[in-house]
């Protein structure tokens, strides 16, 4: 039995592409006139209306004090509230019988930047930062040592306050 | 009343509580679950009554009492946490914390101190203070010994104090000045260095008598804990091996009131390191071809059991009085009818007792288990057993470091079965070399110089294929066709329980934490 095609008969101005063309030309041009919304990182990481949250826990720093050391005690608070395990401190005692970190370190890969570290500590020395650029070519530079951790240089996240839930 | 005339009741926090008479509150509050806070008293030490801080309400009397120190009555009626009671108990503990330092981060005592329980739990959440109040400020102190006084974080309790003067009968310590300047003083040109000095380190309830040894090793919370007994001497006191991964750190006393209280003497305290040494062997070793070679433990105790097949004459066992009754049972049976058995132990001379209980020092013999050994056939003529070696037809070793055989005497002997932790110089000649563990890798028991056998529970794990010694000899028996496999030390002591005449009566799971007499049960029948 042979095929029977029907050919159905449309209107001329209902199948032309032109007009469909025309109408996305339009809009694409369109927003040549538009302001620019994108911002152009690497070269540019913060805008006028824009930037990181104050709140931000991003890669972790050490706060030290006026001599440069840091000011962990190594009173072990931080690797037990980790829920990632991902804190190893042995301590130690200096000349003047100070306690302090022997081994301070935090392997960012297991990190999971709940922040808990920083809201635990009782010297403010461990922070979580408001920084996200970490690309490294080895592995094993993600686990930052005392001297990296006390090394970074940029701010410290501002953690949630519960007293100002609202607040920056 | 029908109730002994001795014997009174009374309600303690809604709580109905029989109590014998003299008895005091705070006792009594604890047999009735009810937890009155203190710091002074201590049920090892006599009454002080400085601390305050067991203040209860106790109704119809003018004014709050000292729980530590009052004796119960028939029909007192005691409210710990009358409101007026915790006002009072919150007011003591702001007393204690003005010139309390906040150090509790680099304090060793944090996580066990009982200020920051009590705090915690009715303290105040923040000082009335000026935040510019300078704090009182004393140095640390060395108080010789073993021990640091840090007497900025010292409450006063006296407990130290009191332990010195009543328990070890060496009162070096007192409370110097006076008001709020008073501290714990130690006598000029004195040491805390009685044996069992230690001691004011644990009745501390804060961190102010800390130990060096300890100081800055572990956080109170990281420890895990383990039942034990001290290796120390043939007192057998109850210990608590606290670990860190998988490391011993500090033994501290386990309560029990028949051996040696809540004390435990400095010996022993500090005798853990051997506990974690590195030099162990890890897998069991065989002589091939004049050397001895690394192999699994089917292969070794097929060989172990040939030698002991294979031999004709006397089997000398060499023990150590650190071996488990279980270890030292199964290797009497190994032997069999041949056996002959030896233990050593190192013997110094004197004791050092604590006065303030009886029947406790630290014994001349530095070994646990003497008594065992002895109830169990050896005797502790070891060098006239080295001279028997000459005409035995094997010798089994247990975790005996033989310094004192001499090469020459072992190597005689045809064939050499060495089981030990290390393997020490003269070992060396083994033809069988099997890996055991110690005593903190291993459930086993000891018998004190007193007859208590007492039971210790494994705190650590053994290095590499190192089995415990009852296991080894176990199998070793299975290899000769003379026994069922053992699965637990509890199989082992069933099986010593019901051969060994000595031991009749006694059950594994009945000796608990505390331990159980032997020949009570024989005792009971002779009464019966």
């Amino acid at each position: 039995m042979a095929i029977t095609v029907k050919v159905m008969k449309r209107p001329e101005h209902e199948v032309s592409y032109l007009r469909a063309t025309l109408k996305g030309l339009a809009l694409t041009f369109s927003h040549l006139l538009r302001p620019s919304v994108t911002m152009q990182y690497p070269e540019q990481t913060a805008t006028d209306d824009w930037t990181l949250s104050p709140r931000w826990r991003g890669t972790h720093r050490m706060l030290t004090d006026e001599q440069g050391r840091s000011k962990c005690v190594a009173c072990g608070l931080c690797p037990q509230i980790c829920p990632a395990n991902c804190i190893k401190l042995v301590p130690g005692e200096d000349e003047q019988g100070n306690r302090y970190p022997l081994i301070y370190e935090i392997d960012e890969f297991r990190c999971v930047f709940c922040g808990y570290c920083q809201e635990v500590c009782p010297e403010e020395a461990i922070h979580v930062g408001v920084h996200y650029e970490n690309a490294e070519y080895e592995r094993g530079r993600f686990v930052y040592d005392l001297e990296r951790l006390c090394a970074q240089t940029h701010p410290v996240s501002t953690l949630w306050d519960p007293s100002d839930p609202k607040g920056q | 009343m029908t109730e002994r005339q001795d014997v009174v009741t009374l309600t303690i926090d809604g709580v109905e509580v029989s109590a014998p008479k003299g008895m005091t509150v705070l006792e009594a509050a604890k047999r009735a679950g009810v937890v009155i806070p203190h710091y002074c008293y201590h049920p090892g030490l006599p009454v002080a009554g400085v601390c305050r801080m067991c203040l209860v309400h106790v109704e119809n009397t003018p004014k709050l009492q000292i729980a530590c120190a009052i004796p119960v009555a028939d029909g007192m009626v005691v409210n710990p946490y009358h409101d007026e009671a915790v006002e009072a108990r919150r007011g003591v503990l702001e007393f204690l914390l003005i010139n309390h330092p906040l150090d509790c981060p680099i304090c060793d005592q944090a996580g066990e101190c009982e200020l920051q329980n009590y705090v915690f739990r009715e303290g105040r959440a923040r000082t009335r203070y000026s935040p510019t109040y300078a704090k009182r400020f004393n140095p640390v102190e060395d108080f010789g010994g073993d021990i640091l006084y840090v007497p900025n974080r010292c409450i006063l309790c006296t407990r130290c104090v009191q332990f010195m003067e009543h328990v070890a009968d060496d009162p070096v310590l007192n409370v110097s000045d006076r008001g709020d300047r008073a501290f714990i003083g130690i006598h000029p040109g004195e040491q805390l260095e009685h044996a069992w000095s230690g001691n004011v380190v644990d009745l501390c309830p804060v961190g102010s008598l800390i130990s060096k040894d300890f100081l800055h090793k572990a956080r109170a919370w990281e420890l895990d804990k383990a039942p034990g007994v001290c290796t120390g001497c043939s007192q057998g006191c109850n210990v608590v091996l606290e670990t860190l991964h998988n490391t011993v750190v500090r033994l501290r006393p386990r309560t029990n009131l028949e051996v040696n209280r809540f004390f435990m003497c400095d010996h022993g305290r500090l005798d853990y390191r051997w506990l974690n040494r590195g030099d162990r062997i890890e897998a069991p070793l065989v002589r091939q071809d004049g050397d001895l070679a690394a192999v699994d433990w089917h292969h070794a105790l097929e060989r172990a059991a040939d030698i002991v097949k294979g031999s004709g004459g006397p089997i000398v066992v060499l023990a150590s009085a650190r071996a488990s009754n279980e270890a030292l049972f199964l290797a009497t049976r190994v032997a069999g009818e041949r056996f002959v058995g030896a233990f050593r132990v190192e013997r110094v001379d004197g004791e050092e007792p604590l006065p303030g209980v009886p029947n406790l020092a630290l014994r001349s013999e530095r070994a646990p288990n003497v008594r065992g050994a002895t109830e169990l056939g050896y005797t502790e003529t070891f060098d006239a057993a080295v001279t028997a070696l000459a005409d035995a037809a094997a010798v089994i070793v247990v975790d005996e470091p033989l310094d004192t055989v001499s090469n020459a005497a072992l190597a005689k002997v045809p064939s050499v079965i060495y089981m030990g932790t290390t393997l020490p110089e003269p070992a060396r000649v083994a033809q069988v070399v099997l890996p055991i563990t110690n005593v903190a890798e291993e459930d086993g028991t000891f018998v004190n110089r007193d007859g208590r056998v007492q039971r210790y529970l494994q705190a650590k794990t053994g290095p590499g294929m190192a089995r415990p010694a009852w296991w080894v000899l176990g199998e070793l028996l299975v290899e000769l066709g003379r026994g069922e496999p053992l699965a637990t030390a509890g199989e082992a002591f069933e099986m010593l329980a019901g051969a060994v005449r000595a031991f009749d009566g006694i059950s594994y799971d009945g000796l608990g934490y505390l331990g159980a007499v032997l020949g009570t049960a024989a005792k009971a029948e002779a009464t019966a």
